[in-house]
């Protein structure tokens, strides 16, 4: 056992990244139970005070960066009024001088995210991931379809209803529009939906297999995997699907686009040299080059927000596993079993699937929770920030 | 007696290595994805027919076998070719067209299953191409590791759902 341990260091130390990288950057900060702020929850009235405090407390406490405690020990006391389309949200500081004082507007559920996600800013500096949305997969009607709900999970709502196949979906990052892979024609086409109104187009239906789509941080361009050349290569469209620009030129399989936070490269996937492994190209054209993880079979990476690390997916033995990697150096390391990573807002939280469940995983803790179960199989989770 | 013995042998690995060169040529570029280098990597797709698609009441999907392909490979092995000389042959004398479905077992990530399903449904359209069968007449599609050919786990299922399926627009 202590032999393997030793190798795998071996390992992650020949693939990791250039060593005089490394050290330049602190990769985690560790935040124990007594570094979290102390807040209370106080006096929220209104029509659905009472629900709102629930919601937000849950919220904050997914967050990471509080202990809800009672107003006396509290070095901030939350309050407001909470009714209708609107909520008046107010945070004080122990010496009762006002840190926050804003309206918020929305659904009963959405008011109150906002709130939450103010709430973070306002106190860590950090942005908050609860009124955001994800996406997934689930098989629960006996067809692979989609699905979006809030980041906890609540409001799950099926978006495609084709008893065919739908998978891959992507949430645009400010989660208006969702890109995914659909079978309707028989063929595996991009289709983008609005998530307001609902309405659907197709919007790229080369010849072969058009799968993979992912939007730029800035909602404008995707990077989509088209097969139309003659083999599956990675490209870049337009936002609706036009002007496709062909990156790569390999043999192997192409797949799973992820953006940079400056929308300036991507990473992707790509068996060229055997089995699948990263690589990293500039998003306007160049080399692909390899991104060393230390792991033999690596998908669906999903770049952070802060730029600073990925996470993805290895196979190791029968099953899969979530890995992180440091950018900078330091190499990977397996955080959960699970497939399909994504970022939230913050930097800090995964997202991924594990059989029937969609997990949250706070990666600095390690402390995971099941925010969707009982649709079914789980996959290819999404998340706009 | 030893000659005799690897004579066949040698013949068959040379066969499949030539072969293999031939349509996959996978493993031996290396060149890291950029698109520096100008080699050719396939033959670029036809436009699709309108209202046609492999799971269409106007294909037939029984008139020839499947392929079957090794565990995450898209090489075709030598005990496949009689197939492909099969389909090459009804291409070459007839005005049908075909579209090609590829499969993969469950054993990979989603989106990574539909490009290697795609890779296998390529491999067997080059082979078919080098055949002489007419490129314009050849459309892929991949489902992934969706629609398997047996359920459950374990080798011989997925041996069969590792395939490329053979539809013919009538």
């Amino acid at each position: 056992m202590k032999k393997l341990h030793a190798f795998s260091l071996l390992a992650i130390s020949i693939f990791a990244g250039p060593p005089l990288l490394r050290g330049a950057d602190t990769p985690t900060i560790t935040i124990s139970k007594s570094d979290k702020l102390a807040v209370a929850i106080g006096n929220l009235g209104g029509a659905d005070g009472a629900q709102a405090a629930k919601i937000l407390q849950n919220d904050l406490a997914m967050s990471g960066y509080f202990n809800l405690v009672p107003a006396a020990s509290a070095g901030f006391v939350i309050g407001g009024t909470s009714g209708g389309a609107s909520l008046a949200g107010s945070v004080t500081d122990r010496a009762g001088k006002t840190v926050l004082s804003q309206t918020f507007s929305g659904t009963a559920r959405g008011k109150v995210h906002a709130f939450a996600d103010e709430i973070v800013e306002t106190l860590t500096g950090s942005k908050g991931f609860a009124n955001t949305k994800v996406a997934f997969v689930a098989s629960r009607s006996g067809h692979k379809e989609i699905y979006v709900a809030d980041a906890d999970g609540s409001g799950v709502q099926q978006l495609t209803n084709d008893a065919n196949i739908s998978v891959g979906p992507r949430l645009s990052p400010d989660g208006r529009t969702l890109v995914y892979t659909g079978y309707k024609s028989g063929y595996a086409d991009v289709y983008e939906i609005e998530l307001g109104s609902g309405a659907r187009s197709r919007i790229i239906k080369f010849p072969g297999t058009n799968t993979g789509a992912s939007y730029s941080p800035d909602g404008r361009q995707l990077a989509v995997i088209l097969s139309k050349d003659g083999n599956p290569e990675l490209y870049t469209t337009s936002a609706g699907g036009g002007g496709a620009r062909r990156l790569t030129r390999t043999t192997g399989v192409e797949s799973t686009p992820t953006w940079s936070p400056d929308g300036g490269e991507l990473i992707y996937s790509s068996d060229d040299r055997g089995t699948p492994q990263l690589y990293r190209i500039p998003s306007g054209g160049g080399t692909g080059r390899l991104v060393g993880t230390g792991h033999s079979y690596n998908t669906e990476p999903n770049w952070s927000p802060d730029g600073k690390k990925i996470a993805f997916t290895v196979r190791s033995g029968g099953g899969f596993s979530v890995a992180i990697l440091d950018l900078a150096g330091g190499g990977a390391r397996i955080v959960a079993s699970g497939e399909g990573p994504a970022w939230g807002a913050d930097s800090r939280h995964l997202i991924f699937a594990d059989g029937g469940a969609l997990i949250l995983l706070d990666a600095q803790t390690g402390q995971k929770t099941t925010v969707v179960s009982g649709f079914g199989k789980i996959s290819e989770p999404t998340w706009s920030r | 007696m030893k000659t005799h013995h690897f004579l066949p042998l040698a013949l068959a690995a040379l066969f499949a290595l030539t072969f293999t060169a031939c349509v996959n040529g996978k493993k031996k570029t290396g060149g890291g994805g950029g698109v520096e280098g100008d080699f050719v990597t396939g033959t670029p797709l036809p436009e699709r027919q309108e209202g046609v698609s492999f799971l269409g009441s106007n294909v037939d999907r029984s008139k020839f076998r499947p392929v079957y392909f090794s565990f995450d490979s898209v090489a075709l092995d030598g005990g496949e070719r009689g197939k492909i000389d099969e389909v090459a042959d009804f291409l070459k004398s007839g005005a049908n067209t075909l579209i090609i479905a590829g499969f993969t077992d469950e054993r990979g990530t989603p989106e990574y299953n539909r490009g290697l399903g795609e890779r296998r449904a390529q491999a067997v359209r080059e082979a078919l191409i080098s055949a002489g069968a007419d490129a314009s007449k050849i459309q892929t599609v991949s489902f992934g590791a969706e629609m398997p050919a047996a359920s459950g786990g374990g080798e011989s299922a997925w041996a069969k759902n590792r395939r490329a399926e053979f539809g013919v627009v009538r």
